[in-house]
């Protein structure tokens, strides 16, 4: 303890007498607003004050608890300099239309100064169909962009490489063929692969418990995820081939204990599974990276992202023995999350997303951010929204200064106990789901899906009742509103034209070098080599995106989950 | 004892968004209903038949993509092509207002979408059911 007892019995004595004389009169000639406080998220009780004595009931050791920017366990940050150093990378995500609609979009997001991408792709895509499969029909280049063939990858890479330095491609449960795709597509423009970071999420496992762009069964979905880890630790040691999107399980409601505990378990999973194909822990540990959302629950989001170090750094060397600081340092890209933005009064979304994007770097140790934009909730983003979401990130971190000084909110009360409350939390969900035997499990007899369905019917119902307050919703909402904002409008003609060029393509490659590619894909299924290779010469041949997803689906099957795995 | 609701909630197409399905069919659970849930890639064909072989009196079509027009309308198609158009079909999700005129035209008999009450939907299959069982 860095404080003599004797000083913390004169402060308990202040503090009782301070409510009795001072706070306990006050309360009882006013009243207060709420007839109880609570957090947010975790629904937690909240005291009218933190003092040190709450420190000391959770036991909080400041050497143990906080230490030090950059060291063990990096609550206070994974960077010694905090963002003095430099700030965080700035991102958007975007997705639409056609390879050569995207690559537009991307020309212009890098002109605007932003020097990272994440390109989406649509549902047909994501679920491993051709644009011309019936399932996809009145989908294709509509919530991202649509890949078929390796033709549509090159026109989406016709970028300017010079001012791109990360590229997020979102394709998890066809990652491999997608990876496949995006080298192929490199190597005919002639772009040196590792002269930017590519990152994929390969969240294949979170897809799963909420997402549901699943294509095989969960065991199966986990061995592709590994092909792509293990590929790319092996042949581009500078990308990131797995990013736990624990985002995806705040979207879907998790609360804050929720995500990440599951998602650390998720990682654990994958872990597991690379360690298994004979790496040290120090060299897989550093390729993890997490893509975690931030909502309006402001100290536990701060507090959420400073147990996420502490958790991880806690995980990799007491539980795997991990000894570099690249395995301790966890690799942390934080969004304002979009489920927290509102169809109604729209321009207030311009709001949320300061105080998130505020958080987020309060938080610190993302070293990237993403900034949704303030249409979102209506329909694919806008131009002027793009600008309105870079000025967002310049503002909160050229203007207000939060940026100039390494965890600034560090040794707050509140937010030392929150952060310890969370971390105790997670550690004792892990535990729980270590119980049940790990991630995989969790996810086959549905547990995870279950108690999101939980949380996202508690939620509603806290709207509903009032107890959380949404502006514009059910707070100074106004009835009959009119809705104008700018918005993008989608080419109603991209489907077709998408389609054309699918069908041209496979009019006018060599049939026979796609049948013979797509036999060794399957071959490969059905053993233990690794996916890319083949995948990648199945890619090269013009072999479609849904054919060797097909190719695979011949092998592993079709993840069919029943009313138990659905969560509902 | 009244014989309780049997409610179909259904996702059709390759959307994924399932948190107000999930809330729904939760509430409506809650209401005394008896709720099926289908799962995820539905064709319109799948949810019918699901719908006549599990006798359900609701079918709730949930659309958070753009395939809702289609997708509800080719469901109402098929349910009077099998003799079903006595079952109350619902749609919910984001759908414009233009195109949920042109649903509850179709047949339809409500479009709830963002900002919606678990209680107004509640009240309303009740409601109808009421109105059904006086007949």
């Amino acid at each position: 303890m860095s404080q003599p007892p004797r000083d913390r019995d004169d402060l308990r004595a202040h503090q009782e007498r301070w409510e009795r004389e001072t706070r306990g009169p006050h309360v009882a000639a006013h009243g207060e607003r709420l007839a109880e406080f609570r957090t947010q998220a975790m629904r937690w009780p909240v005291k009218p004050l933190y003092t040190p004595q709450d420190l000391d009931e959770t036991g909080f050791d400041y050497l143990r608890d906080a230490g030090f920017p950059g060291e063990y366990p990096f609550t206070r940050g994974t960077s010694p300099d905090g963002y003095r150093t430099e700030l965080w990378r700035m991102l958007q995500v975007t997705g639409f239309g056609t390879g050569e609609d995207w690559a537009r979009r991307g020309r212009y997001m890098l002109e605007q100064g932003l020097n990272g991408l994440i390109i989406e792709y649509d549902l047909p895509t994501t679920n491993g169909l051709d644009s011309d499969h019936p399932l996809a029909a009145g989908e294709v280049c509509r919530a991202g962009t649509a890949i078929d063939t390796l033709a549509d990858m090159e026109a989406a890479l016709d970028l300017p490489f010079e001012k791109l330095q990360h590229l997020t491609s979102v394709c998890n449960g066809p990652q491999p063929v997608n990876l496949a795709m995006i080298l192929a597509a490199l190597e005919k423009r002639g772009v040196d692969p590792d002269s930017f970071t590519l990152q994929m999420p390969n969240a294949i496992l979170i897809e799963y418990t909420c997402v549901g762009r699943y294509i095989y069964p969960p065991a199966h979905g986990l061995r592709v995820a590994t092909d792509v880890i293990e590929y790319v630790i092996r042949n581009h040691p500078r990308w990131v081939p797995i990013a736990v999107v624990s985002a995806q399980l705040y979207a879907a409601r998790a609360n804050p204990v929720q995500e990440l505990a599951f998602g650390f378990s998720i990682a654990m999973q994958y872990l597991d599974a690379v360690l298994a194909r004979g790496f040290a822990i120090d060299e897989v540990a550093p390729y993890f990276s997490f893509i975690t959302g931030v909502d309006m629950d402001f100290f536990e989001a701060v507090a959420k992202l400073r147990a996420y170090r502490k958790i991880w750094a806690k995980l990799m060397r007491d539980r795997y023995g991990a000894t570099k600081p690249e395995s301790l340092r966890l690799r942390l890209m934080a969004s304002p999350g979009t489920m927290s933005l509102t169809l109604q009064q729209p321009l207030n979304n311009i709001a949320r997303l300061g105080i998130q994007m505020l958080a987020c770097a309060l938080g610190g140790g993302a070293q990237t951010m993403t900034s949704p934009l303030h249409d979102e909730a209506h329909a694919l983003p806008s131009e002027e929204a793009i600008a309105v979401g870079a000025a967002v990130q310049n503002i909160v971190a050229h203007e207000t200064g939060v940026a100039d000084v390494v965890d600034p909110l560090g040794g707050s009360y509140y937010l030392e106990v929150m952060t310890r409350k969370i971390e105790d939390a997670v550690f004792a969900e892990i535990e729980k789901i270590d119980t049940q035997g790990g991630a995989l499990r969790a996810i086959e007899t549905g547990y995870f899906q279950r108690a999101l369905a939980q949380e996202q019917y508690d939620r509603h119902r806290d709207l509903e009742s009032g107890r959380r307050k949404l502006v514009g919703v059910n707070q100074g909402a106004v009835s009959g509103e009119k809705r104008s904002i700018e918005l993008f409008e989608l080419d109603a003609d991209a489907e077709r034209r998408q389609i054309e060029r699918l069908q041209r393509v496979r009019a006018e490659r060599d049939g026979s070098a796609v049948t013979r590619a797509l036999a060794r894909v399957r071959e490969a299924a059905a053993g233990t080599e690794n996916l890319v290779p083949p995948i990648l010469e199945a890619v090269k041949a013009y072999a479609t995106h849904g054919e060797i997803c097909e190719a695979l689906r011949d092998v592993f099957g079709s993840h069919h989950p029943d009313s138990l795995t659905t969560g509902i | 004892m009244a014989k309780r609701i049997r409610v179909l909630l259904a996702k059709l197409g390759l959307d994924s968004h399932t948190i107000g399905v999930t809330v729904i069919a939760k509430a409506l659970r809650d209401a005394g209903m008896e709720v099926i849930y289908s799962g995820l890639k539905q064709t319109p064909e799948m949810v019918v038949r699901t719908a006549i072989q599990e006798d359900v009196d609701v079918v709730g079509l949930s659309s958070l993509s753009a395939a809702h027009m289609s997708h509800f309308s080719r469901v109402l198609e098929l349910l009077r092509a099998e003799g079903a158009s006595d079952k109350l079909v619902l749609g919910g999700g984001v759908i414009p207002e233009r195109d949920a005129e042109k649903l509850r035209a179709m047949g339809v008999a409500a479009v709830f979408t963002m900002g919606a009450t678990t209680t107004e939907i509640i009240e309303f299959i009740e409601r109808w059911w009421t109105q059904r069982e006086a007949q």
